[in-house]
């Protein structure tokens, strides 16, 4: 009996203490969930998907960002341009195979063309990325360290610039889209038709995040870049290659957001200034929740997601950047870290 | 072993070692003493990789090793326990040891030598889901050397263990370099413990204002009017 009574306030303690240790998390997951409750019973199945495919878009895209700012120390401004190549590769894979299946009626290639053009669209930003960094990064980082972070801020700029403006030059301002990738009827959910080009999106953002995360946490590989991005020093002294790892790491980046480009081609098309909105709400994210945080900039994909989605419901479609560039600027103000406040390593001493 | 010609070295315009020449050999447990800012870290971060010498030349077993990445020369046998420690602080003490082993190939072989090491420091092993930041001063320089050894080196150098610790804890740590070198491991060691570090080392060099001043066997220094003078301070 005695023991009870004494137990209980104890846990009430420890749980205030955790609440009020953590509060910014507490406040926004308890806010999101709220949210995503309202969505969920105002906009239905369609709502909720729609949350969980941009979603999964921002969060990609975020993760990519993370991990470059996080390992490499280097805002990535050029990361929308990954998603257009992919947007591009993929709408160049998929449209001859998409020809031929029209022309065959192969049930085979309904199911893997699209599959086919995505892995393709994530091999070529692996390549970009690769090239890339050691044409453009590595040269500058054997140079110098000093000023690194704004040289290398401006290098993703003007490479930014290069990429849209090269594909302006070589393909031409025209969108290239395509009608859907999966030429079969839409999925009935919940009372709610949802179209499997969503489905699929969503399950292969999930996917790309959920093997990017097993990577970094459960390999020899994945734990050298996560060391490299908490002690470079540390990392060369236990005989981790830096050259290595850091190309490795922005090929990542540039693959995964190619994917995300690849798979959402049927709502975005090709275009050469596709990335730009993507850029933007990827940034939106890492600086929501902290810049070089992955796992925060998953959290705070869907998050980001789910505040465009409320206020297209609630407020009005033409709102929805406004209040996610509202909230970012409220947090920069508030909690200049990000909600999930983290530490970069490198960038303060610079 | 190890073997530092007429070494020049220092950051940018900033010239901090002048023509350092020293020879460390096979089983030899090496002190490097000085006062604050005579280049000893210096020397260590040189022979690492992580700083390029101006001119000299540093060899390691015969072979030249003053233009290698700091990756490849930890990947040769050396390894360099830095005076930072530069621990992956969000890492847990398991996973920054396992890193310690990156370069080798074998899971038996890192498997045996945690245990080693878990033996070593037992420690480390209640400790081993612990995440590095979160430990205390002294069982941070513990993991700082256990990771070094992690990677079974041939050659360890060590800087300053004792900075910051409390004089039992310091026991410790030289306790541990003890048995290293009875194992078999080289160590050069950087401290500014000279009493204590003269006690346990075969020999010593004397570094001032980045030159060798005096070198020779440690229980000679410990008799050395200079010595006795600026460091022991009878």
């Amino acid at each position: 009996m005695t023991n009870e009574t004494s137990a209980a306030p104890m846990t009430t303690v420890n749980f205030m203490t955790w609440v009020k240790d953590n509060l910014p998390v507490v406040v926004v997951s308890v806010f999101s969930i709220i949210l995503f409750v309202l969505v969920g019973l105002k906009g239905g199945a369609p709502q909720v998907f729609n949350v969980l495919v941009t979603g999964g878009m921002w969060a990609l895209l975020a993760t990519g960002l993370a991990l470059v700012f996080g390992v490499m120390n280097i805002p990535h401004f050029a990361h929308g341009e990954s998603f257009m190549v992919g947007a591009y590769v993929a709408y160049f894979t998929f449209t001859p195979i998409n020809k031929f299946f029209l022309t065959t009626g192969s049930k085979f290639l309904i199911y893997s063309g699209p599959i086919l053009a995505i892995i393709a669209a994530g091999l070529a930003g692996c390549v970009l990325g690769i090239i890339i960094e050691r044409i453009i990064f590595a040269p500058l980082r054997h140079r110098t360290k000093e000023g690194w972070v704004m040289n290398a801020f401006l290098l993703t700029v003007g490479l930014s610039f290069i990429l849209v403006n090269g594909t302006t030059l070589t393909l031409g301002p025209n969108f290239r889209g395509i009608p859907r990738y999966f030429d079969v009827p839409s999925l009935e959910f919940m009372g709610a038709f949802i179209a499997v080009d969503r489905i699929v999106a969503t399950v292969i953002a999930l996917i790309t995040i959920g093997s990017l995360w097993f990577f970094l946490r459960q390999t020899k590989t994945g734990r050298a870049i996560r060391a490299v991005s908490q002690d470079e020093t540390g990392a060369q002294l236990v005989g981790i290659d830096l050259d290595f790892i850091q190309t490795l790491t922005f090929s990542l980046a540039t693959g995964t957001a190619a994917i995300s480009g690849a798979s959402l081609l049927f709502m975005f098309q090709a275009y050469p200034t596709v990335g730009l909105t993507p850029l933007y709400f990827a940034w939106y994210v890492v600086m929501l929740v902290g810049l070089g945080n992955v796992a925060g900039a998953i959290v705070g994909g869907f998050i980001v997601a789910l505040l465009q989605s409320a206020t297209q419901l609630f407020i009005g479609l033409s709102w929805q950047s406004v209040v996610p560039t509202v909230v970012m600027i409220l947090v920069l103000i508030l909690a200049p870290s990000g909600i999930f406040g983290s530490e970069v390593k490198g960038v303060q001493e610079q | 072993m190890l073997e530092l010609k007429k070494l020049d070295s220092g950051y940018d315009f900033l010239q901090v070692l002048w023509d350092v020449s020293l020879t460390v050999e096979d089983g030899e447990f090496i002190a490097l003493i000085g006062p604050n800012g005579s280049g000893k870290s210096t020397t260590l971060r040189t022979i690492a990789g992580l700083i390029k010498p101006m001119s000299g030349d540093i060899l390691f077993n015969g072979e030249s090793i003053k233009n290698k990445p700091p990756h490849i020369i930890s990947r040769m046998g050396i390894s360099y326990v830095s005076e930072a420690l530069n621990l992956f602080t969000d890492m847990s003490v398991q996973e920054n040891l396992m890193l310690g082993a990156y370069a080798v190939k074998e899971k038996e072989t890192q498997l045996n030598t945690l245990d080693y090491i878990y033996e070593l420091f037992p420690r480390l092993k209640e400790r081993k889901d612990q995440l590095a930041g979160t430990m205390s001063g002294g069982e941070r320089k513990m993991l700082a050397i256990a990771r070094g050894m992690m990677s079974n080196p041939t050659l360890m150098l060590v800087d300053e263990p004792s900075l910051g610790l409390q004089p039992n804890l310091t026991y410790d740590v030289f306790a541990a370099l003890l048995k290293l070198v009875k194992q078999g491991v080289t160590i050069l060691l950087v401290e500014q413990n000279v009493n204590a570090t003269l006690d346990i080392t075969d020999r010593a060099y004397i570094l001032e204002q980045g030159k060798i001043v005096m070198s020779g066997l440690s229980r000679d220094m410990k008799a050395n009017e200079h010595v006795r003078n600026a460091y022991l301070g009878i």
